[in-house]
């Protein structure tokens, strides 16, 4: 170009105007590259780590849920394996192949299926639910693209309504909703793993895709302290009061005096856990585990505490307390604080005349116990009280317990002392009770009473152990010993004779309770309990029956000893238990 | 610059001939171009299988347009570019009615949402991308053949108006992106061929103001505006494409995932193969792979500017010029979008990008400033051209 150029502008300034130019792309291209070392080098990371989650699909890959055995062994919940299949239908190459191979190895339509792999607009389509492992096996073989199987956790319980209050359910996705499944939820429902598909944008696994496996964990085993045998007997018996007196409800708690392991919980009515009435409106009331959530007032069988905490004082020369001979006033009532308190009986036929602690027990004659208490003190009573653990927690592993209901130390009347004596003016629930009596008889050890004996892994390596629990002291192993031996009498001349086996030493105490409705003694309505235990010289075994409101007869005595009686004769049989003699 | 070339210049033999050229233009062109084939098969494949059924459909298409991009280039590098000045009205005319048949029902074919191409036959072409050249080919001779005209507003006119009604009739199908080219393309050509500053002004600022008009009139402009301000408001929505090419980018890192082996490509990053190419490149060859890249287009628009300055007539100057704008401007815009530097706007990467219409037009262009840069030279007493 001319360096002159009639008219035009000079070559000089248009190659200067050409450099601008050129200088301009120049800048241009240095954004250029600033910005994609912006993108590419300083963010990079970041912006991977956030497309990371579009490039993959994952299939579920589903923790086993971990089995609930009983303390031998036996399997009270279990897992069906079943599968889900789905398909992707974005991921399916052949539709036609597809739905037919569905069809053919599930026995589904295909015309059905391949007109509902055309038009679903899901991205997730379930084909079979809880298809069997050998039909899933068949079709992991075809390799079908865009079909995908996951473990279905089908909860199976081989028992049914055994312990089902105390096993508990789970929900359709595996979560534990209630009872032991609840509790021990972290360690039965193990974590879900999964794989991983390199897939495009609309979900169809890429061809030189990798897969990454991520293994689920399974759950962990739940080994129970209930014998599901002793279970059977207790529920058998609770069924047969059920029949026979049609109460609200029959309970019994089965425990190990020597340790508090629960060996049984019966709660009657019961449900099939394998077909939970989920939506009934009963529910709460079939499923909730009486024995440990809900309350009541003990009546009699409360009195083994009173004599217990008298006899230790006693034996501890508190002069206050009365002694094993000492003779108590044959009034049929107490006057306190200007409220007079009677005796159930009539004190008529001469059997509640000079009793001893031994046959005021035997006659359950409330005005001995009413003394007691009142002899004690409200001091040194609610000592006892707290250490045989009422008003409060027991501990167990298991949720939704009950405190059970104590007037404060602070506001106790003589009035509410004299009643609590004798199992009134307070409610407890059946499992504070029970490990109160056991506490009282087994030589004064008050333990945590426990559900679960250990948590193991599928191959059997224990992963946890839950040994007994001492808690504290109650009573010294002497008042312990006398108390057994007094409550073996009144199973054998007394109020509990009903629940008398020949041959073997039984020890317990009856308990008949009228129920409060809205602040008033709710007529006809009784609470008819029993609290038994054997060997009386050993306590092994320590039950406590509780029939609600039961039609017909009400005593305890009648109602409830038996069935005592019929679940000690049955663990008898189950633990070959020879008889003493 | 020009003075150490003179004795060269007395070469005959075609080898002397090709080397007293800027032999680098067409070489870097093929390069870019194969380049451009391997990354639009890298990038183009999955989506070509799953949707055509072939995954060689796009490599086959590119592969044809670079041969005959080849041919095109070769030819053009062997005619005298001088011929082209007389041309210029029929580039124009040419021009213009390829860009109105566009608009004729049965030639015109639509897709997504805008008619930018025509269909000849089996062959469908985009007149875009000759218009781009027809212009430059127009403005380049004008200019050219009376110099003083540009240094009046009236003088400048015609171009100005050629200009114009090609970025008009651009917008009309609609395609704001190719039209910005044009117009960016037609402010070169004007401030090249010496237009006085003011009169440059004078275009300017009104284009400037027409820019906020133009985003009105399509709602989905300013959608992308916003898009483009903060993809990450709409990451399922209009800043979804965005958002794609950072994830591309960002998976590349330094050196780039390896070849072949884009994440992207499999159908998250939308036009991976034509609009979005740099950004599957920035994934497999990461960002030592784009500054490579980078180097060899620069080197190639250098090589055109060089051309443009050595050129010993205004028409050479300019023509030389206005190929490398338009070059230039495409390359920068499209990396700027991809990068998410201005709103998205669907613009091909010039070479790289699949689209044989744009392909092979940009190579025959490249043999057209192969051809200037070779053209021999005036001795110096020949200079100054016009008396």
């Amino acid at each position: 170009m001319g360096k002159n150029r009639a008219g035009g502008v000079s070559a000089t300034v248009l190659r200067k105007r050409l450099s601008a130019v050129l200088l301009a792309v120049a800048f241009l291209f240095l954004v250029i590259f600033a910005r994609f070392f912006y993108l590419q080098v300083a963010e990079g990371k970041a912006l991977r780590a956030r497309a990371l989650d579009q490039w993959t699909r994952e299939i579920p890959v589903v923790a086993e849920r971990g089995r609930i055995f009983d303390r031998n062994g036996a399997l009270l919940a279990g897992n069906l394996t079943s599968y889900t299949v789905f398909v992707r239908p974005n991921a399916v190459r052949d539709r036609e192949e597809t739905a037919r191979v569905l069809a053919e190895i599930f026995s589904l339509d295909k015309e059905t299926l391949e007109e509902k792999l055309a038009s679903s607009r899901v991205s997730e389509l379930t084909v079979v639910r809880r298809a069997d492992a050998a039909l899933v096996e068949a079709l992991s073989a075809r390799e079908l693209p865009g079909v995908y199987y996951a473990r279905d956790n089908t909860r199976t319980y081989p028992y049914g309504k055994l312990l089902c209050q105390t096993i508990g359910f789970t929900s359709s996705d595996n979560a534990g909703l209630t009872g032991i499944e609840k509790y021990y939820d972290k360690y039965l429902a193990g974590m879900d793993g999964e794989i991983l598909y390199d897939t495009d944008l609309v979900g169809s696994e890429l061809a030189d895709g990798k897969a990454h496996y991520y293994p689920a964990t399974d759950g962990l085993d739940v080994t129970l302290t209930v014998d599901a045998a002793i279970q059977t007997v207790a529920e058998q018996a609770m069924e047969r009061a059920y029949a026979e007196y049609a109460p609200r409800s029959a309970q019994c708690v089965v425990l190990d005096p020597r340790d508090f392991s629960v060996l049984a919980m019966a709660c009657i009515p019961s449900y099939d856990l394998n077909d939970v009435p989920r939506g009934d409106e009963d529910l709460n009331d079939l499923s909730r585990n009486r024995l440990v959530s809900d309350i009541y007032e003990p009546g009699s069988t409360f009195k083994i505490v009173t004599a217990a905490a008298d006899i230790e004082e006693h034996l501890r020369g508190n002069p206050a307390a009365f002694s094993l001979t000492r003779r108590f006033a044959s009034s049929r009532t107490r006057s306190v604080d200007g409220t007079t308190i009677r005796c159930w009986s009539t004190h008529a036929d001469g059997k509640h005349a000079n009793q001893t602690i031994a046959e005021a027990l035997n006659n359950s004659c409330n005005p001995c116990f009413v003394d007691m208490a009142l002899a004690l003190g409200t001091e040194t009573f609610y000592g006892y009280l707290a250490a045989f653990g009422f008003g409060k927690n027991t501990g167990i592993d298991f949720s939704g317990e009950a405190q059970g209901m104590l007037i404060p130390e602070s506001a106790v009347r003589g009035c509410d002392l004299a009643r609590i004596g004798f199992g009134q003016s307070l409610a407890v629930s059946a499992l504070q009770l029970a490990c109160a009596g056991a506490a009282a008889v087994n030589g004064g050890y008050y333990y945590r009473p426990r559900l679960v004996k250990k948590i193991s892994s599928a191959d059997g390596k224990i992963s946890e152990e839950f040994p007994a629990e001492l808690k504290n002291r109650t009573v010294g192993e002497e008042a312990s010993r006398i108390l057994a031996s007094l409550l073996e009498g009144v199973v054998e001349r007394g109020s509990g004779n009903k629940a008398y086996i020949e041959g073997y030493k039984v020890g317990g105490k009856t308990g008949t309770a009228q129920k409060f409705e809205g602040g008033a003694l709710a007529a006809g309505k009784y609470v008819s309990s029993f609290l038994g235990f054997f060997p009386s010289d050993d306590p092994q075994y320590l039950a406590l029956v509780i029939v609600d409101e039961p039609q017909g007869a009400y005593y305890g005595s009648v109602v409830a000893a038996p069935c005592a009686k019929e679940i000690f004769e049955g663990i008898i049989e189950v633990r070959g238990i020879l008889p003493y003699e | 610059m020009a003075a150490k070339n003179y004795a060269s210049s007395e070469g005959t033999r075609p080898v002397r001939k090709f080397a007293d050229g800027q032999a680098a233009i067409p070489l870097l062109a093929a390069a870019l171009a194969a380049f451009g084939v391997l990354m639009v098969y890298s990038a183009g494949s999955y989506v070509a299988e799953t949707v055509y059924g072939d995954r060689f459909f796009f490599l086959k298409k590119q592969l044809a347009g670079f041969i005959l991009g080849l041919a095109g280039m070769a030819a053009a590098a062997f005619f005298p570019y001088k011929k082209l000045k007389k041309c210029k009205w029929a580039a124009l005319a040419l021009s213009f009615a390829a860009l109105a048949l566009v608009f004729v029902p049965g030639l015109g074919q639509e897709s997504y949402g805008a008619t930018r191409w025509l269909r000849l036959g089996p062959v469908s072409l985009q007149p875009s991308e000759f218009a781009k050249y027809g212009f430059v080919l127009f403005a380049a001779a004008y200019a050219g053949e009376k110099p003083e005209r540009m240094r009046t507003f009236a003088g400048m006119l015609p171009v100005l108006a050629a200009g114009a009604g090609v970025c008009a009739l651009i917008l009309l199908e609609p395609n704001m992106s190719v039209a910005m080219c044009v117009g960016l393309v037609m402010l070169v050509m004007l401030f090249l061929s010496g237009a006085k500053a003011r009169h440059l002004l004078a275009v300017l600022l009104p284009v400037a103001a027409a820019v906020p008009l133009l985003i009105a009139v399509e709602p989905y402009r300013l959608r992308r505006l916003y898009a483009f301000l903060d993809p990450w408001a709409s990451p399922q929505g209009e800043g979804y494409q965005l958002i794609q090419s950072f994830y591309a980018l960002g998976n590349g890192g330094w050196l780039g995932v390896g070849l072949f082996r884009s994440r992207q490509k499999y159908r998250f990053l939308p036009f991976a193969e034509s609009d979005f190419i740099l950004a599957v490149i920035g994934e497999e060859l990461g960002f030592v792979g784009i500054l490579l890249l980078f180097a060899a287009m620069g080197a190639l628009i250098y090589c055109g500017a060089r051309t443009a300055a050595r050129s010993r007539d205004l028409f050479g100057f300019l023509l030389a010029a206005g190929i490398t704008a338009v070059y230039a401007v495409q390359t920068v815009l499209n990396a700027l979008v991809v990068s998410g530097c201005i709103p998205p706007t669907g613009l091909p990467l010039p070479l790289i990008s699949a689209g044989n219409t744009s392909l092979v037009i940009t190579m025959v262009s490249m043999g057209i400033l192969y051809n200037i840069s070779r053209s021999p030279r005036p001795r110096r007493r020949e200079q100054g051209g016009a008396p």
